[in-house]
C-alpha cells in the first residue's frame, strides 16, 4: 500500500514537532506536506490533495476543528487530529466536526504511525458495512447478517447487530457515543449513553474472550467506542 | 467565629430572652426590689448584644424595657404617665446594646481578618511547597535528559549501538514521567480552584477497569494482576474520566512500590447504596501513623512507609487528586492494612437508580430461526442493574 507513496498533510505551527512528525513518517515511506497555519493547510490540503491529514487543534490563525470542516466541504480523505488539550470536549467536538480519530500529546511515534495506518487502510478499502469481520474465533457476515463461531451461530439481537455493523463501519477507528446512539437507536436517544453501556457488555459477554480486558471492543472512556477486527 | 446565622436567628434570640427574663422576673417578684428584676433583663441585652447584631440588639432594648415596664413597673399590665422615667431605663440599655455590639463587631472583623491572614499565609505555604517539590521532581527527569540527549548529539558516532538505545531510552522514560507529573500538577490546579466540573455519565466499571489495564499494561507487566469484579454491579452515575484517573493513580502507585512478582488486586462489590473499590497489594504497606497523611496533598512517601528511598511528588499528588475527584462525587476515599500485609486502598461511589433501558423485541426476524442458538439470552433486556 505504501508502495504507491500516500502522501500525509501535516497542519501543526510548532516546527519542532513538525520536524519529528516530518521524520517518524518520512522514514516509514510516506511523503509529507507541512503546514504551519489552518490558513495554509487548507491551501495545502486543496493543492497536493494528500491522502491523510493530520491536524494541530490549536493553530495561531483559527481553529484546527474550522479547518476539519473546511477539509470535510470537498473531501473524504481520513483527518487524525492532534491535541494536547486533556479535554474531551475539544476532542468529540472534532470528531463530530469530521475528524476520524484523535492522539493526545504527547504520544509515541508508534501510537501515531498505527493510527496513520489504520486511517490510510480504511480509506483504501472503505468498509461500507460491506464483506465480513474476524473477532476471534468468530466471523460476522455483514451481508448475510449473521455470526457464526467455528460454524455455530451466534445469535445476535437487531441492535446488537447495528451497533457492530456502526463500528464496523469505521472499523479500527473512534465512533463516539453521539455517533453510534443517533445511528442505532435514533437521533431522540443521542444522549441515552447507559443503552450503549448496556449493549457493548452484551458484545463483550458474546465475542471477548475476556470481557474486562477486551481485545476487540475497545473503550475510549467518556468520548467513544473503537472496534478493532483481526486481520 | 464565622457563623452564618439567618438574620431572624438574633431576634428570635432577643424575643426569647426576653421571655426568660419575665419568668425569672415572675419568680423573683415578691422578694426582690424591682430594680434587681431590671438588671436581669440588662443581663439579656447584653448576651443579645455579645452574640447577634445591631438591629438584633437594639430590638432587645426595646423589647425588655416594653416588658419590663408592662409587667412589673406598676400599674402591672399597663403603661403609665410615670413610665417617662423608664426612658432613662430605655436609654440605659439601649447604649449597653449598641456600645456591646459594636465592641462585638470590632472583634468579630479583627478575628476574621486574622483568619484571612492565616489561609493566605497557609496557601502561600502550600504554594511555594508546591513550587520547590515540583521544581525538584522536574529537576531530575530535566537532567537526565538533558545529559542523556547531549551524549546522544556530542558522542553519537562514538558510542556503542547499545549505548545509544540506553540513553535514548532513558530520555524517553524520563520525559514520559515528567509529562505525567505535569498532568498531575495541572489536573490538582483545577481541581483545587474549583474549575473541575463533573461531567456525570452513566458508567459501566468493568470498562473503567479495562481502559486502566490497557492504559498500564506496560506498567503491570512484572506484576501479577488480578481483577474481581462482582457480577452484579450497577451502572455509576459518575464522571468517567476522572474515575478512571482515580483508578490508575492507585493502581499504579501499586505497581511502582511494590516488587515485581507480586500481586496487585482491582475489585469492585455492592455494598448497600454504594459500590465499593478496592486496589490491593502485597508491597511493604503503609505505616500506621501515615494512613491519613498518604492523600495529603504534597506528602512524600517517605523511606520506611513504602519502603522507597524517594517517592517523589507524583505519588502525593496522585492521592490526593483521588481524594479530590471521590469527594466531588461525594465519596469517601482510604487505605487499610490488611491483615495478609501490604496496602488496600479503598473508595466508594454512590448508586443511583438508572434509567430504564432500551427494550428489544427479543426475535426480530433478522436471522432465520436456525437452533440451536449459541448464547442463551434472556428474552427482554431491562437489566436496572448491571447483570
Amino acid at each position: 500500500m505504501t508502495a504507491l507513496r500516500a502522501t500525509i498533510l501535516v497542519v501543526e505551527d510548532a516546527p519542532e514537532i513538525r520536524r519529528f512528525l516530518s521524520s517518524s513518517l518520512g522514514a516509514e515511506g510516506f511523503k509529507v506536506v507541512e503546514s504551519a497555519t489552518a490558513r495554509r493547510g487548507a491551501i495545502d490540503a486543496s493543492t497536493h490533495k494528500p491522502d491523510l491529514a493530520i491536524v494541530d487543534l490549536g493553530l495561531p490563525d483559527y481553529d484546527g476543528i474550522e479547518l476539519i470542516r473546511q477539509i470535510r466541504a470537498w473531501s473524504a480523505m481520513p483527518v487524525l487530529v492532534l491535541s494536547a488539550r486533556a479535554r474531551e470536549d475539544a476532542k468529540i467536538e472534532a470528531l463530530d466536526a469530521g475528524a476520524d480519530d484523535y492522539i493526545t500529546k504527547p504520544f509515541g511515534v508508534g501510537e501515531l504511525l498505527a493510527r496513520v495506518r489504520v486511517a490510510l487502510r480504511h480509506a483504501v478499502r472503505p468498509s461500507s458495512g460491506a464483506g465480513a469481520l474476524k473477532l476471534g474465533n468468530v466471523t460476522i457476515d455483514l451481508d448475510g447478517r449473521q455470526a457464526l463461531r467455528q460454524g455455530r451461530k451466534v445469535h445476535l439481537t437487531p441492535i446488537e447487530f447495528r451497533l457492530i455493523a456502526c463500528l464496523a463501519k469505521q472499523s479500527g477507528m473512534l465512533v463516539t457515543q453521539k455517533q453510534l446512539l443517533t445511528e442505532v437507536w435514533g437521533p431522540t436517544h443521542a444522549t441515552d449513553t447507559h443503552y450503549l453501556r448496556i449493549y457493548m457488555k452484551q458484545l463483550r459477554d458474546k465475542f471477548e474472550a475476556d470481557p474486562v480486558r477486551p481485545k476487540h471492543f475497545i473503550t475510549e472512556t467518556g468520548v467513544g467506542y473503537r472496534l478493532v477486527v483481526d486481520e | 467565629m464565622e457563623k452564618t446565622l439567618s438574620p431572624f436567628t438574633g431576634y428570635a434570640a432577643a424575643a426569647g430572652a426576653t421571655l426568660l427574663c419575665t419568668a425569672a422576673g415572675f419568680a423573683m417578684t415578691p422578694r426582690f426590689d424591682i430594680v434587681n428584676i431590671a438588671m436581669v433583663y440588662l443581663l439579656a441585652v447584653v448576651v443579645i448584644a455579645l452574640r447577634y447584631s445591631r438591629g438584633a440588639s437594639i430590638f432587645s432594648a426595646v423589647l425588655c424595657v416594653a416588658t419590663f415596664d408592662y409587667v412589673f413597673v406598676p400599674p402591672e399590665g399597663g403603661f403609665s404617665i410615670n413610665d417617662i422615667q423608664y426612658l432613662l431605663t430605655f436609654g440605659v440599655m439601649l447604649a449597653v446594646a449598641l456600645i456591646i455590639s459594636a465592641l462585638t463587631e470590632r472583634n468579630r472583623h479583627q478575628t476574621e481578618a486574622k483568619a484571612a491572614l492565616a489561609i493566605e499565609a497557609e496557601s502561600e505555604r502550600v504554594r511555594s511547597t508546591l513550587l520547590a517539590s515540583i521544581s525538584h521532581d522536574l529537576r531530575t527527569p530535566l537532567a537526565v535528559i538533558v545529559g542523556a540527549s547531549s551524549g546522544l548529539v556530542e558522542e553519537g558516532e562514538k558510542l556503542k549501538p547499545e549505548e545509544r538505545i540506553a540513553l535514548t531510552k532513558s530520555v524517553y522514560r524520563q520525559a514520559r514521567d515528567m509529562s505525567e507529573l505535569v498532568d498531575k500538577v495541572l489536573q490538582m490546579t483545577r481541581l483545587q480552584a474549583g474549575f473541575m466540573e463533573l461531567r456525570r455519565d452513566w458508567t459501566a466499571l468493568p470498562e473503567i477497569v479495562g481502559s486502566v489495564l490497557a492504559r498500564l499494561e506496560e506498567r503491570l507487566s512484572a506484576h501479577i494482576v488480578m481483577v474481581d469484579l462482582a457480577p452484579e454491579l450497577p451502572l455509576l452515575n459518575v464522571d468517567a474520566i476522572l474515575i478512571e484517573q482515580v483508578l490508575a493513580n492507585l493502581v499504579e502507585n501499586a505497581a511502582r512500590y511494590t516488587p515485581a512478582g507480586t500481586p496487585v488486586r482491582m475489585s469492585a462489590a455492592l455494598r448497600g447504596d454504594e459500590v465499593i473499590v478496592s486496589v490491593e497489594d502485597r508491597g511493604p504497606g503503609i505505616a500506621e501513623s501515615d494512613l491519613e497523611q498518604v492523600f495529603a496533598k504534597f506528602h512524600r512517601g517517605n523511606g520506611g512507609s513504602k519502603g522507597v528511598e524517594h517517592a517523589g511528588i507524583g505519588v502525593g499528588l496522585g492521592l490526593a487528586i483521588c481524594r479530590a475527584v471521590i469527594g466531588l462525587h461525594g465519596g469517601q476515599v482510604w487505605v487499610e492494612r490488611p491483615a495478609g500485609g501490604g496496602a488496600a486502598f479503598r473508595f466508594t461511589l454512590r448508586v443511583e437508580k438508572v434509567p430504564a433501558a432500551p427494550v428489544e423485541v427479543p426475535d426480530a426476524p433478522v436471522e432465520a430461526p436456525e437452533a440451536p442458538v449459541e448464547a442463551p439470552e434472556a428474552p427482554v433486556k431491562a437489566p436496572a442493574a448491571w447483570a
